[in-house]
């Protein structure tokens, strides 16, 4: 039994085809665009930020720094004039206006090195973090609480409380060895100027034999 | 989310295996429409059969439409998709020898071992021919390579070098699709009918 309906519309089956390719690459073009957003998608710059990676600590970078490992770069992206002032030893200068600079963007888009942010505080810091994520680029970190921090902890180290568990005494020893390492004096370091002892022409000694007593002789 | 293996979604490990399975199912197919045989391949220059032009041309406006369509619903990234670089007198040439060996021999380079793969005879004097050229080719590469590497464009599309939007690009490129199936017909029927 041949459904007749079925080989009537069959009969159609090439226009009924060509108008579907027709409707179809028409609504392509008739579609509303929108701007497609570049960069890593949104979840997974979600997922980079919320990660334990993303910062590093100011014992880590005292660590890192003092054994010289040679895999980060300290990128410090405050203006010129505060890095000029102070800085961390051997940190690169990107002020957050030229973090896209041409002759400067091939020390943050790469990945053979980890890169390590910060700013006075971790907030320019973090803002660096964010550009850079979405432009994928790779193994960046920022310093927790930036400069500051690193005053606070491990330049100028708090005196741990007698109170307080052995090991905040621990970190606190540790820290002031860094903060040695990064040229800090310290007052019992201080060498106290030990007084030359006067020389004098030792008396000449006699020596008395003492009469040995006698012991006691005889006796009746 | 695609492409799924640039993108990690499946391991580059499966990428062979993949290919092997699409293969198959590409084989499969050209078999069973027709295409391992050279007179109904050759039909087109001929006129008597325009089978190839239409499989063809559907193959590439469907693929067109869905890739486009799926890059504009996020599933796809047209971006990430790999473009053939062009060479272009490597290509012109190389174009006009495969032309001619198409229309001489009646087979293209796939459908070719489709007909081996059936045991055409006609195709396996083909493969040998196609092997012959290859060798012929490695051997006197030094010869060819300037033709080979010369005159490089990059991996550019017509997208790049018109200047038009895609969109406008597939849909002219769907009614020059429907007029070349149209005029296909009507010269399918002028000409005398082969039986073969």
């Amino acid at each position: 039994m041949i459904n007749r309906n079925l080989v009537k519309v069959l009969s159609f089956r090439y226009p009924i085809i060509a108008a579907i390719f027709l409707i179809l690459a028409g609504g392509l073009v008739l579609l509303p665009k929108y701007e497609k957003q570049k960069g890593i998608a949104p979840q997974e710059l979600l997922n980079k930020s919320t990660s334990p990676e993303r910062y590093i600590s100011t014992d880590q970078l005292a660590d890192i720094i003092i054994n010289q490992d040679p895999s980060y770069i300290f990128v410090d992206v405050r203006d010129e004039e505060s890095f000029n002032k102070y800085t961390l030893p051997n940190a690169v200068n990107i002020p957050l206006k030229q973090l896209f600079d041409e002759d400067l963007v091939m020390y943050l888009n790469q990945d053979q090195f980890d890169v390590v942010l910060f700013s006075n505080d971790n907030f320019y810091a973090d803002q660096a973090w964010i550009l850079c994520n979405r432009l994928k680029y790779k193994n960046l970190h920022v310093l927790k609480g930036g400069l500051n921090e690193w005053y606070n902890t491990i330049i100028n180290p708090p005196f741990p409380n007698e109170n307080m568990p052995a090991q905040d005494f621990e970190l606190f020893s540790a820290r002031k060895a860094a903060s040695m390492y990064f040229g800090v004096a310290y007052p019992e370091q201080a060498k106290k100027e030990v007084k030359a002892p006067i020389k004098t022409a030792p008396k000449k000694i006699v020596p008395v034999k003492k009469k040995k007593k006698m012991p006691v002789e005889g006796g009746c | 989310m695609g492409p799924l293996i640039p993108n990690g979604i499946i391991p580059i490990e499966w990428d062979s295996i993949i290919a092997i399975l699409i293969g198959i199912a590409f084989g499969f197919i050209l078999e069973s429409s027709g295409f391992s045989s050279s007179r109904k391949l050759a039909g087109v220059f001929y006129g008597y059969d325009f089978a190839v032009l239409k499989v063809f041309f559907t193959a590439g406006i469907v693929a067109l439409i869905g890739i486009y369509y799926m890059d504009y619903l996020g599933f796809l990234d047209v971006a990430q998709l790999y473009v053939h670089p062009t060479y272009l007198w490597g290509a012109i040439i190389g174009g006009v020898i495969m032309g001619v060996g198409f229309v001489a021999g009646g087979f293209c380079p796939g459908t070719s071992l489709c007909a081996v793969a059936i045991g055409k005879i006609d195709a396996i004097i083909y493969v040998l021919g196609i092997m012959i050229g290859v060798f012929i080719f490695s051997e006197f590469y030094p010869l060819f390579d300037e033709l080979y590497t010369g005159s490089f464009l990059g991996n550019i599309t017509l997208v790049d070098s018109l200047g038009v939007s895609p969109y406008w690009l597939i849909f002219i490129f769907a009614i020059i699709a429907i007029i070349a199936f149209v005029v296909a017909d009507f010269v399918g029927k002028k000409i005398k009918k082969v039986f073969y």
